[in-house]
């Protein structure tokens, strides 16, 4: 699905290397967690992957497509990517108008459009906050919203960014929920976390970066 | 490793009010492109790169081709040169008025460019020094550090938006600007919420539960400073001068 070969990443003309030669293969259908120290490039290599970054040297591609020269809107559509603040990435003045966001901008007012809104609103339990302004949800509404939001492309992969951050016991289980029902219909995923719970509960893999290179590569028991 | 003279930002300030003052005060061409000078060599006095400013000539280019136009569209004085029917779309007047911009507009850059050279704590410093109200100064200490953070959440709007599946640059230009308008609310929601956070954080750290404050820094005057003020004097005079008596 994603494949990186020798990529190396750094901010700006002068900056240090954050990421040096990495080569890795992420595949469809297979739940990866990324884990490593804080300032590792975790949150860099997540990026990388979806498109937002380009790297410096290598090449990342995505099915077959150089991140480098295709748009960043046709890699969303196969890439959902869950921001490490959720805040970050909505944007509508109403939680129904942050799902319905493309469908209205495109003109495509259908019955479909419409149904599937509908069916992320219940799926993620927004319902009763359908007419709400996203900023004023909590953490875990918020988290919520923005998966959902993501999810409206029906993306094959899905990054997410530290997606326990902020989440009390009980929307983690949400989550873990959320991810299962993902990993049940075949869509692969790669979790940046520190949440070793998580990470044991769902990952199949496991990828240690540290220092801006992989250290561990390895299947999950 | 940063380049160029140490200078009180109180000096830089004071050249950098000079050079726009006058800036806006004359009509002059040439005086303006003076003034220019004056700013990108002062720009290069305290290790600023002007770089990233002539990077952007493209905008400058259309910024002047528009003024040229509206100018010479809009006002009665100059002489035609290029006209359609009885439009008149490139007049002399025009091209002496879209100069005009284009020189002021580079000359706050690069003023801009000057100022930014100093920490804006020290910028603050200074201006308390002054006796500017401190409450005033720390408002712009806090917009100049704010100011960064916004565009960063306005990039990742716009990224966001693009990963949803939207090609920002093959939607018709209404659509387009329907799009933009999605983040004007996001982004003043953001504003709202950090100054409500900043402001209680102030407040739990005793901000203005004293009349007097003392700094832990202060600016104090070296021989440059005197120099570079008394040289802006100097340009003052001379140029009012030559402005009030051409």
């Amino acid at each position: 699905m994603i494949t990186l070969e020798q990529v190396s990443f750094a901010y700006g003309l002068k900056g240090p290397m954050v990421l040096t030669d990495l080569d890795l293969r992420l595949r469809q259908g297979e739940v990866t967690a990324l884990v490593g120290p804080n300032g590792c490039g975790k949150t860099t290599l997540g990026k990388l992957l979806v498109g937002i970054l380009k790297p410096v040297r290598g090449r990342v591609q995505v099915k077959g497509m150089d991140t480098r020269v295709t748009e960043l809107s046709s890699l969303g559509k196969m890439i959902g990517y869950l921001f490490q603040e959720p805040e970050r990435q909505l944007f509508a003045p109403t939680v129904r108008e942050e799902l319905s966001f493309v469908a209205d901008l495109m003109g495509k007012k259908e019955d479909g459009s419409c149904e599937r809104v509908k069916h992320l609103l219940e799926r993620f339990q927004l319902q009763d906050f359908a007419e709400d302004f996203p900023f004023q949800l909590s953490r875990g509404e918020k988290q919520r919203l923005a998966i959902a939001a993501v999810m409206v492309n029906e993306p094959e992969y899905f990054i997410f960014d530290e997606p326990t951050t902020g989440l009390d016991e009980l929307r983690r289980k949400d989550l873990s929920e959320i991810l299962k029902r993902l990993v049940a219909s075949g869509t692969g995923m790669l979790i940046i976390s520190h949440d070793k719970a998580l990470v044991q509960r769902h990952a199949q893999r496991l990828i240690r970066l540290e220092g801006g290179k992989i250290i561990e590569d390895r299947a999950v028991a | 490793m940063k380049t160029g003279l140490s200078l009180d930002p109180r000096s830089k300030l004071v050249m950098v009010l000079v050079i726009s003052s006058l800036a806006v005060w004359t009509r002059d061409l040439i005086i303006l492109a003076f003034l220019f000078v004056l700013s990108a060599a002062a720009c290069l006095l305290v290790g600023s790169s002007m770089a990233g400013v002539f990077k952007k000539w493209k905008y400058f280019l259309w910024l002047f081709l528009a003024m040229v136009i509206i100018q010479s569209l809009f006002s009665a004085e100059g002489e035609p040169l290029l006209a359609v029917d009885r439009y008149v779309l490139v007049s002399d007047a025009g091209l002496f008025m879209g100069g005009h911009t284009i020189i002021r507009f580079l000359i706050i850059m690069t003023s801009a460019l000057v100022m930014l050279s100093s920490h804006s704590r020290a910028i603050i410093q200074g201006l308390v020094q002054w006796k500017v109200p401190y409450e005033l100064a720390f408002m712009v200490s806090v917009a100049i550090r704010f100011l960064p953070l916004l565009q960063e959440e306005i990039m990742d709007m716009m990224t966001a938006i693009q990963l949803r599946g939207v090609n920002l640059k093959r939607i018709p230009l209404l659509r387009r600007l329907k799009t933009y308008a999605y983040l004007l609310m996001p982004m003043i929601a953001s504003v709202l919420i950090k100054s409500r956070e900043l402001s209680m954080a102030m407040e739990l750290r005793a901000f203005r539960a004293y009349p007097t404050r003392t700094s832990y820094r202060t600016l104090t005057f070296a021989a440059p400073d005197y120099y570079v003020m008394a040289a802006s004097g100097l340009v003052l005079a001379g140029t009012a001068w030559f402005i009030i008596f051409p």
